[in-house]
């Protein structure tokens, strides 16, 4: 592969100080390859992480992957960040264990199951794929999520879905306060109680509570649960293997912010 | 495709051309939407729906950030069903704009066509970065 490589003082000056020069598409460890150490079974692996930096794990990852592997299994992670980030392929990776912040952001596509908890913004940008998290989950979970479900069976943080313009959110414990602020579309089920402003300024889209809520946010109204919100429920719960809440409220946009009619056609795509 | 005073977005400005599957029905009736999508049920696919632009049916290609027009008559009842299947061909035949910017634009080494089918050619390895224009 061409070196994309520059001299001099960069915005990865920290990257730099350890290589000796600094790439231009941000990565950290320029220099870092696959380390080639996951046991591979047929069409699995079992990827030992312990040594390896959070570069080398997702190098590893790629590799793997572009190699025909399906199911990974990743073992002691240790709470590192930003693993398992950009995988645009079909595929099942098991993590044993915690992640740190912006844990499979940007995929398109795996099935991911994390035994452990997870920091801030996890499975942001998901476009399409699958996210379980047995545990708790930090701020921002399923920031700007495209599509795809997200399931966190533990509680979350503030702010969940933060600019969600798709798929579905579930959460089997609580959740913080601004879950679902500025949601676009998709829905989010939360089984317990949530924090204060639920769905503030939220534009569409729909959020399930099953416990009690704080307060409503700017333009967050409650909306009457249909039949087609029991059969999602249903589902989700079905697939997931959840214990469904004795009962749910639905909150939409109330539309007082709506101001559709005055976007031009190119921006009103953006909030699809 | 020009409207109201602001350039339009549409797949077939963008592409330069149209493609068959926009036409005739018969040709995405056999797409598998389960085996089309991750997960045990419809995924990311649930919120495809059937839209309207410039007054036709439309499906929206969030990869593009654009319509794709649906010209054939779809039966009632089915328009969400023959949108994300006309979508799905689309993806697969490589045929959505923004992953031919692929070509030029993907900084990291991935498979051209993601998820939607496999063995796709590898595209972003050879990411270079562009040349400032020259000042005279």
């Amino acid at each position: 592969m061409e070196q994309v490589t520059h001299a001099g003082p960069g915005p990865s000056a920290a990257g730099a100080a350890r290589t000796g020069r600094y790439d231009i598409r941000g990565l950290a460890e320029p220099d870092a390859t696959a380390p080639e150490t996951a046991v591979i079974t047929g069409q699995s692996a079992e990827l030992d992480a312990a040594d390896l930096t959070t570069r080398q794990i997702n190098l590893e990852l790629r590799r793997l992957l572009a190699a025909g592997v399906t199911d990974v299994t990743l073992l002691n992670p240790r709470a590192r960040h930003s693993i398992a980030v950009g995988l645009l392929l079909r595929c099942r990776i098991r993590i044993s264990g915690s992640l740190g912040y912006f844990a499979c952001g940007l995929i398109d596509g795996p099935e991911i199951h994390i035994t452990g908890r997870v920091g801030w913004s996890a499975a942001e940008n998901m476009m399409s794929g699958v996210v379980v998290v047995d545990k708790n989950a930090g701020s921002l979970t399923g920031a700007a999520m495209r599509g795809g479900d997200l399931v966190v069976r533990g509680h979350v943080g503030a702010r969940t879905g933060i600019d969600q313009k798709g798929g579905t959110i579930i959460v089997g414990g609580n959740a913080g306060s601004m879950t679902g602020f500025m949601l676009q579309r998709g829905r989010q089920i939360i089984c317990g109680d949530v924090g204060a402003g639920l769905g503030d300024s939220m534009y569409d889209g729909a959020i399930y509570v099953g416990g009690a809520i704080a307060s409503l946010g700017v333009d967050c109204v409650e909306a009457e649960f249909t039949a087609a919100d029991e059969e999602l429920i249903d589902r989700k719960f079905r697939i997931y293997q959840l214990d469904r809440p004795a009962s749910f409220r639905k909150f939409t946009c109330g539309r007082k912010l709506w101001n559709y009619d005055n976007l031009e056609p190119s921006e009103r795509k953006l909030v699809l | 495709m020009m409207t109201s005073g602001s350039q339009s977005i549409d797949t077939e400005e963008l592409t330069g051309r149209t493609f068959p599957y926009q036409f005739d029905r018969s040709l995405v009736e056999d797409v598998d939407l389960g085996e089309a999508t991750p997960g045990q049920d419809l995924n990311w696919l649930e919120d495809i729906e059937l839209m309207t632009e410039d007054g036709v049916n439309a499906v929206f290609d969030r990869y593009t950030n654009a319509f794709l027009k649906i010209y054939f008559e779809i039966p009632e009842g089915r328009e969400n069903e023959f949108a994300r299947k006309v979508l799905i061909k689309h993806l697969r035949e490589g045929n959505s704009y923004g992953i031919w910017l692929k070509h030029q634009h993907a900084k990291f080494p991935q498979a051209e066509l993601g998820s939607w089918r496999d063995g796709s050619a590898t595209v972003g390895a050879n990411w270079s970065p562009p040349r400032p224009a020259d000042p005279t």
